[in-house]
């Protein structure tokens, strides 16, 4: 490795494993016997294995206080240091907005690469999240667990009140992670005025169409 | 002897029917290329599969097939004017009743059922009209308005996305529907020749009733002709029976690149956006081969048939060729020949048909055709997913592409070799031929 911006890795974990994180240094590097510190934070961590040009640390990551950002600095003439991130699986949803219309019904899907052990639902009412559980009423509101890896919230007879931002949670042994949903309520008269739009023009052209034609005809027959 | 549309306008109002097929083309075809954008919407919609989801759009394709030949009987008897608006009205309710999205099951009998046969009863009567209004220029005529497909095709992609993205899926649906209700508007533009439906048959496949026939004989100088709502007898002829196998092997090709198209590129790391836009190029080269296509028959140098058998054949060189590629570079130059064989040879392939089987039955042989086409159409891309799998690489369903189609233009070069023995067998009865047309068989008949 050369002088440059520092080398970056990230790790996604969502249960309790083991992890070995090992720098290399390059046999063609100017940088020669230098000291090399693990650090997590300000912390140092002590490592235990070194190779002819690798320095290794061994971890066990059982829970969310063990993940964050470990850096391997080598320090010689020069300093070069390589960091990982190890950090829970990222919740994909939708990030278009989804837009529903009122009265209808609302299908919030998220998924998540790793299994995770429970998905939480939240509605923001102004600066705060508020659990979606079952104290909410039960014809309301609906999770279902599509398979293991998803989790989908519907919302039924849909109102303007409804609209906003709605985030799934999903709690893995070693931490948790969010996704964000927009909702988006519009009433039925909204898509209704461009369609009566192009109906009534659809209306004008054809009668005018007609009206040429029967003119041109009563025309030629005179 | 051969009876025809009497004098076939040949311009003139001839060009608003283009206009108007044009339209009705892009507000049929394309919309059903493109229909794609709502299905990630609606499959999450519904909580489905995405194979429930992708057999609306097989029904929609399947139905457009089966409703062709009952399209074309239906304009034998009716006007295609008729057809064509309530083709129209059909694909504007499909869509329409498809905004209350209540399950999968109404999708399917909505934008699928209805959608699929407004379609197929807009797009039939469309296409065979521009054919009855013009002769010389036939070509020409088709190419343009076979264009529209590609024009709207290509609006319609960023069209969708936006409104999808203002109204949600439903409310696109919606607004989609009553956009294609033009289509109606465009159907009672094309006026019904009035030599074109010579003497219509009021029984199916049987005579004609004396007192129909004596009253249409009266108001036409030539012999009366019998429409028959549905001609099976087409399939005794061998140059039929013989396109139409040409018509189920490039079927079986035809819809194999565009599917593959995308997935290549991501094997070969092209990046996605980089990938959708190969098939803009597609559309663009398509778009322009359809057109230039057009009027190079209209030139009249080489007979359409020799002309249709040298596209095929360039279209799987260029499939053959595909596979080579290895970068964005050459893929876009690759997919941009294709796209534009593609085009020259859908422009050319219907004035081939009328040229085969000649105008008064063109009608229930469109319809027949596009049937029997279908299922081209239905077993190849399972099977080229299937050549795939083994294969495990899509460059091998570009290969099985480029075989069958060089397997096509195998029965295309019979069927001119039949044509052309058949014409020196009838030159060599009637002896004081004049004529001195450069391609003596086909012109022949259908001219003077």
């Amino acid at each position: 490795g050369v002088s440059g911006p520092p080398l970056e890795r990230t790790i996604t974990l969502a249960n309790a494993t083991k992890v070995g994180l090992i720098c290399t240094l390059d046999k063609n590097s100017p940088l020669k016997s230098p000291q090399v510190t693990w650090k997590r934070g300000n912390e140092t961590i002590s490592h235990n294995s070194k190779a002819e040009n690798s320095w290794s640390i061994q971890l066990t990551i059982s829970d969310s206080s063990k993940m964050g950002s470990y850096t391997c600095i080598l320090k010689g003439q020069e300093e070069i240091s390589a960091v990982f991130h190890l950090q829970v699986p990222k919740i994909e949803a939708r990030e278009k907005p989804i837009i529903t219309y009122e009265r209808d019904v609302a299908v919030l899907l998220c998924t998540s690469p790793y299994t995770p052990m429970a998905w939480t639902w939240y509605m923001t009412s102004g600066s705060k999240q508020i659990a979606i559980n079952d104290t909410f009423e039960t014809d309301k509101y609906a999770i279902d667990r599509v398979s293991v890896n998803d989790t989908c919230l519907k919302i039924f007879k849909l109102t303007k009140a409804d609209a906003g931002v709605y985030w799934c949670e999903a709690a893995f042994q070693l931490g948790k992670s969010k996704g964000k949903v927009e909702l988006k309520v519009l009433s039925f008269t909204a898509p209704l005025k461009p369609f009566l739009a192009i109906v009534v023009e659809v209306v004008i052209f054809v009668t005018t169409i007609v009206l040429y034609e029967l003119y041109s005809k009563r025309k030629g027959k005179r | 002897m051969q009876a025809k549309d009497s004098n076939p306008p040949d311009g003139g109002y001839g060009w608003v029917v283009v206009v108007s097929a044009f339209m009705v083309m892009g507000l049929t075809v394309a919309v059903l290329k493109t229909f794609g954008l709502f299905f990630v919407e609606i499959q999450q919609h519904f909580d489905g599969l995405a194979s429930t989801t992708s057999w609306i759009t097989s029904v929609t394709i399947a139905i457009f097939h089966l409703g062709a030949p009952v399209a074309s009987s239906l304009c034998v008897r009716y006007t295609h004017r008729a057809v064509v608006i309530t083709g129209g009205l059909l694909a504007f309710s499909g869509m329409a009743l498809g905004f209350f999205g209540l399950s999968m099951i109404w999708m399917y009998v909505t934008t699928g059922f209805l959608q699929g046969l407004g379609i197929s009863f807009s797009w039939t009567p469309a296409i065979s009209i521009v054919s009855h209004y013009f002769s010389k220029k036939r070509a020409l005529a088709n190419a343009i308005a076979s264009a529209g497909e590609c024009a709207f095709a290509f609006t319609f992609g960023p069209f969708f996305q936006w409104l999808i993205s203002q109204y949600g899926w439903k409310g696109a649906l919606l607004i989609t529907g009553g956009i294609q209700l033009n289509i109606c508007a465009c159907g009672v533009l094309m006026r019904p020749l009035t030599s074109s439906c010579l003497p219509k048959a009021s029984h199916s496949k049987t005579e004609i009733p004396p007192g129909n026939g004596a009253s249409r004989t009266d108001k036409e100088d030539k012999s009366p002709i019998i429409h028959k709502t549905f001609n099976w007898m087409l399939l005794r002829r061998p140059e039929f029976v013989l396109y139409t196998i040409f018509g189920i092997l490039a079927a079986m090709s035809f819809f194999v690149p565009p599917l593959f198209l995308v997935p290549l590129s991501h094997s070969l790391g092209i990046d996605e956006s980089w990938a959708a836009s190969l098939l803009s190029i597609l559309a663009v080269m398509d778009f322009a081969g359809r057109l230039l296509c057009g009027w190079y028959v209209n030139l009249r140098v080489t007979k359409t048939i020799h002309l249709l058998a040298m596209t095929i054949t360039l279209i799987s060189t260029s499939l053959m060729l595909l596979p080579l590629a290895n970068n964005y570079l050459s893929l876009a130059l690759f997919t941009g020949f294709y796209g534009f064989f593609f085009g020259t040879t859908v422009a050319v392939h219907i004035t081939v048909l009328a040229d085969i089987v000649g105008m008064p039955e063109f009608d229930s042989a469109l319809g027949l055709f596009m049937l029997i086409r279908s299922t081209g159409g239905f077993v190849g891309p399972p099977l080229a997913g299937l050549i795939v799998d083994v294969a495990g690489d899509y460059r091998a369903g570009f290969y099985m592409a480029g075989a069958t189609l060089i397997l096509s233009a195998g029965f295309l070069v019979t069927l001119d070799q039949l044509q052309q023995r058949k014409e020196r067998g009838s030159q060599t009865i009637i002896k004081s031929e004049k004529s001195t047309l450069p391609y003596p068989s086909l012109h022949l008949l259908k001219h003077q």
